[in-house]
């Protein structure tokens, strides 16, 4: 009788594998989109709402950044069929040959694109991508608790404020703000950029700042912090939590990013992925996507139905975001630059 | 005595669970972001009910820890048997290779499998998280295990061995009943790890085999919205509990 | 019919015959194919050169002398530190909760380990993020001490409980603790109580009972659980930069930044060998002094 415990115990996890395998079999038989997205930056009724028109169903598989997708999508080239890059991310793959280009006639909706966003330099001519949601990285400053004007980065990095700040934690995030301060180009990164904006930067380190990217709000909201640099999203959620909680892009300059959606070259679907960007173009779908992210939305169309708070938000629509930088693909720099932020960062 | 180490022991049961429980109350608070409490609801338990891949990831998570649980039981065992019972060459290095994988940095183990599996042409899916979920669990099955073996007293084997048993019969029929709790401390620790396992999982899933930490981890990484943490976790803590009470209940049963 | 022998006596471990070596194939074969050929495969990018992303095949020890200038060597340091002191107050804190356990009835018992177990059913991120809320500044935590007037009494009110070393550790001692109180209860169980009778027969109070019987016979639990805490805290990662708010950053979060959205993926390999160097090396050493050890005490 004891043998048969362990015996039992043995089966359960081979059942396991099988029925999964059981599973991906049969769907090996009909074409599935695979997604390969930011998680949950592609809204599930969206998602559904493909499957029910065209009977196409979707897999969506999520990375947590830009480079955890591209080290699984170099190792897998020929699984995924739509992919979510940024924009330095954008021109990264098309110089690797990795995206496919994409069909204009098939993307009818593609007239939405406001033109501020169309033919940006990481991909002239929207070959291989098409614009999802753009942002920029800005100032945000709890209004009740600080009264002095804060227009810049020099506003908010003073010693007064020591121990009072919150900044994404992206080394070069940190070190465009630097070369903003310094009227430096912001893809202009060089030994020599770096050497002259790295004095600024010890100071800032020297502030005691808290990082974090993927959630700055907590320490905003529960006055560990007073202000901070951090993405337009989270500003925009806070607004909307309570209007203390002002956006401002700063005064030395700012930039704006963009996610894309994209095909890989090595896609086995690429006409259904197709369908799925111009599903994504359409108004109503892309409003869905507002109302969940409020960032700012490239489709013109989809923001004439957006409501009047969605549209005063000042971190989804700061006014004068028209004329910003974009990153670019920066190549080895960025070797040199993590470097020198590591040692600034570690140096206590 | 026994009282003071009785109150200690409650102490630190409180200073585990009061983060659970914090989990838990604000699971039903109004609002999404702030610490303030603004007011009783169900709503996220409802984003959860109508989030099926969260359902999935949730569902997928329990069986790819249960069938790690139990591969990582079955060889950890082994190689604390193995290592205690047999005089192998090379034991030092033997043991130093089976401690390796609670080194590796996660990231390190995630990139470096998935590689591995693509250049043996593996597609990647519930089988290799698996794989890779047993290969950094079954190292500290291994060592509860070893630390249970240390106070065996080596008459018990003998003892059977002169009754008649072979070395077989005498593994199973005395020295695992004994080695139990360890065991079940060592099945235990590796239920944790593999439910908590995000990095290594990432670079070893598709898109059908998704887990419960790789949903929560993207989603706080990345520009979408969390999907009602406070909700998942606390559901996910209610169903482990039913788990393990389960399994504990079905455990006692064949014991007439 | 088999040609092993039961073991007699301690350290006369006899020569495995068939069966122990295809038992043995197993295990080894699982080690080869999933932990060796995965490692050395990353052994071999380590000396690729990398940035941005890319991978280039060419072969260069620039990554591991990067790894040996500041401020790296440092960060290999502190967390040590870090592992050593969470190992250290995981051992404080977890021996007497697990001693209670192991000498409680079986139905307590069970209990207990259920009970420690259960709230590690969730991602230690969400754990994390729940003790950052616990200890932010309109948090719990601070919430009682203004209530109980400690604040402003003896605490002043810009109190920082959060972003600090102490509320990195005390997140680390809460993720480790189990895995040293499990191993050390499997310890405690199996104490034979006829053997603290006897001690206390020949005339030992309770805290030589202790020191002497006790403590020693459950000092494999105590070195599992070390094994346990101290070798995965030092590759740990997350909870120091969330719990410091990015201001610490250790040897685990490094080799993942690096990795990952520092799209270097040589380097950071060149890291972790590093780190599974300074492991493996000081870890064998280890085991062949105590198997040294051992052999000259059959003699």
């Amino acid at each position: 009788m004891k043998i048969f415990r362990p015996l039992i115990l043995l089966i359960l996890p081979a059942l396991a594998i099988l029925g999964c395998d059981r599973s991906k079999s049969t769907a090996a038989a009909k074409s599935r989109l695979q997604l390969f997205a930011f998680s949950s930056y592609i809204p599930q009724e969206a998602i559904d709402g493909f499957t029910r028109e065209t009977g196409i169903p979707i897999d969506y598989e999520v990375y947590p950044t830009n480079e955890a997708m591209l080290q699984k999508l170099s190792a897998n080239p020929d699984h995924y069929d739509v992919i979510q890059p940024s924009d330095y991310m954008v021109e990264h793959l098309v110089a690797r040959h990795m995206l496919a280009p994409l069909d204009p006639h098939q993307l009818p909706h593609l007239e939405n694109i406001l033109g501020e966003f169309r033919g940006l330099p990481f991909d002239p001519g929207n070959q291989f991508s098409v614009p999802y949601m753009a942002g920029t990285v800005g100032i945000v400053v709890n209004s009740d608790k600080i009264k002095a004007p804060i227009r810049g980065y020099k506003d908010v990095f003073q010693e007064k404020y020591k121990g009072r700040i919150v900044v994404v934690d992206d080394p070069r995030e940190m070190v465009t703000w630097a070369l903003e301060t310094a009227g430096i180009p912001i893809n202009d990164v060089t030994p020599q950029t770096l050497a002259r904006v790295k004095p600024t930067l010890v100071e800032w380190v020297k502030l005691k700042n808290i990082y974090n990217s993927d959630d700055p709000k907590p320490p905003l909201l529960s006055d560990d912090r007073d202000l901070g640099v951090i993405y337009c999203g989270d500003a925009a959620a806070l607004w909307q939590e309570n209007h203390k909680f002002k956006y401002v892009l700063p005064a030395e300059g700012a930039h704006r990013f963009i996610d894309n959606l994209c095909i890989p070259a090595g896609s086995k679907h690429k006409a259904e992925a197709m369908a799925f960007i111009d599903y994504i173009l359409r108004p109503e779908v892309s409003k869905m996507i507002s109302d969940k992210f409020p960032y700012t939305n490239p489709n013109g169309a989809a923001r004439k139905l957006l409501s009047k708070d969605q549209l005063d938000n000042p971190a989804s629509y700061p006014p004068g975001s028209a004329k910003l930088e974009i990153f670019r693909a920066i190549g080895k720099a960025s070797v040199d630059l993590q470097d020198m932020m590591s040692e600034i960062r570690h140096a206590d | 005595m026994k009282h003071l180490l009785a109150g200690w022991t409650y102490a630190v049961m409180a200073f585990l669970y009061l983060p659970i429980v914090l989990l838990a109350v604000y699971s039903f608070n109004n609002s999404p972001l702030s610490i303030l409490w603004s007011g009783f609801t169900l709503r996220w338990y409802a984003v959860v009910w109508h989030d099926s891949l969260l359902i999935g990831a949730i569902e997928n998570s329990l069986l790819i820890a249960t069938a790690a649980t139990v591969i990582s039981v079955i060889l950890g065992t082994l190689a604390a048997w193995l290592l205690y019972r047999y005089k192998f060459p090379g034991t030092a290095a033997t043991y130093t290779l089976l401690v390796t994988p609670m080194i590796i940095p996660e990231v390190i183990m995630g990139v470096s499998l998935m590689l591995f599996f693509r250049a043996i042409g593996m597609e990647l899916g519930f089988v290799t998280v698996i794989i890779a979920h047993v290969t950094f669990c079954f190292p500290f099955v291994m060592a509860a295990v070893q630390a249970r073996l240390a106070g065996l007293d080596p008459a018990m084997e003998e003892a059977a061995m002169d009754l008649g048993a072979t070395p077989a019969r005498a593994f199973f029929r005395v020295i695992l009943p004994y080695l139990t709790p360890g065991i079940i401390a060592g099945a235990m620790l590796a239920f944790t790890l593999s439910l908590d396992e995000f990095v290594v999982t990432y670079f070893t899933y598709d898109a059908r085999s998704m887990t419960l930490p790789v949903r929560i981890y993207t989603a706080i990484h990345g520009a979408g919205a969390r999907p009602a943490l406070n909700a998942v976790s606390t559901l996910f803590i209610v169903a482990t509990a039913i788990l393990v009470v389960a399994s504990d209940a079905i455990r006692r049963k064949p014991k007439q | 019919m088999s040609r092993e022998t039961p073991i007699t006596s301690a350290g006369s471990l006899s020569r495995p015959a068939w069966r122990g070596w295809s038992l043995f194939a197993i295990l080894a074969g699982w080690l080869i194919l999933f932990v060796v050929l995965p490692t050395l495969i990353l052994l071999v990018y380590s000396f690729f050169r990398g940035g941005n992303g890319e991978v280039e095949p060419a072969f260069t020890f620039a990554n591991y002398a990067k790894c040996f200038r500041a401020p790296y060597p440092a960060v290999f340091g502190w967390s040590l530190a870090y592992a050593a002191l969470t190992t250290a107050l995981c051992a404080l804190i977890g021996y007497p909760v697990a001693f209670y356990i192991g000498r409680s009835s079986p139905a307590r018992r069970n209990r207990l380990l259920m009970l420690i177990m259960i709230p590690f059913a969730t991602s230690f991120l969400i754990r994390t993020y729940a003790w950052m809320t616990l200890l932010s500044h309109d948090g719990l935590v601070m919430y009682l001490l203004r209530v109980t007037h400690l604040i402003p009494l003896i605490f002043p009110e810009n109190l920082q409980l959060l972003y600090t070393n102490g509320s990195v550790l005390i997140v680390l001692v809460y993720s480790y603790l189990p895995f040293m109180i499990l191993p050390i209860y499997g310890s405690v169980e199996k104490l034979d109580e006829s053997l603290i009778e006897a001690a206390a027969d020949l005339g030992a109070g309770p805290f030589r009972a202790f020191t002497g019987v006790i403590f020693p016979l459950t000092l494999p639990g105590v070195a599992a659980g070390a094994l346990m805490v101290f070798v995965p805290a030092v590759a740990m990662f997350a909870v120091t930069t969330l719990m410091s708010g990015g201001n610490i950053r250790l040897i685990g979060d490094e080799i993942e930044f690096q990795c990952l959205e520092g799209g270097n993926l040589p380097f950071g390999s060149a890291l972790g060998m590093i780190l599974l160097a300074m492991f493996v090396l000081s870890f064998f050493l280890f085991m062949r002094r105590g198997a040294g050890a051992k052999a000259d005490m059959m003699r």
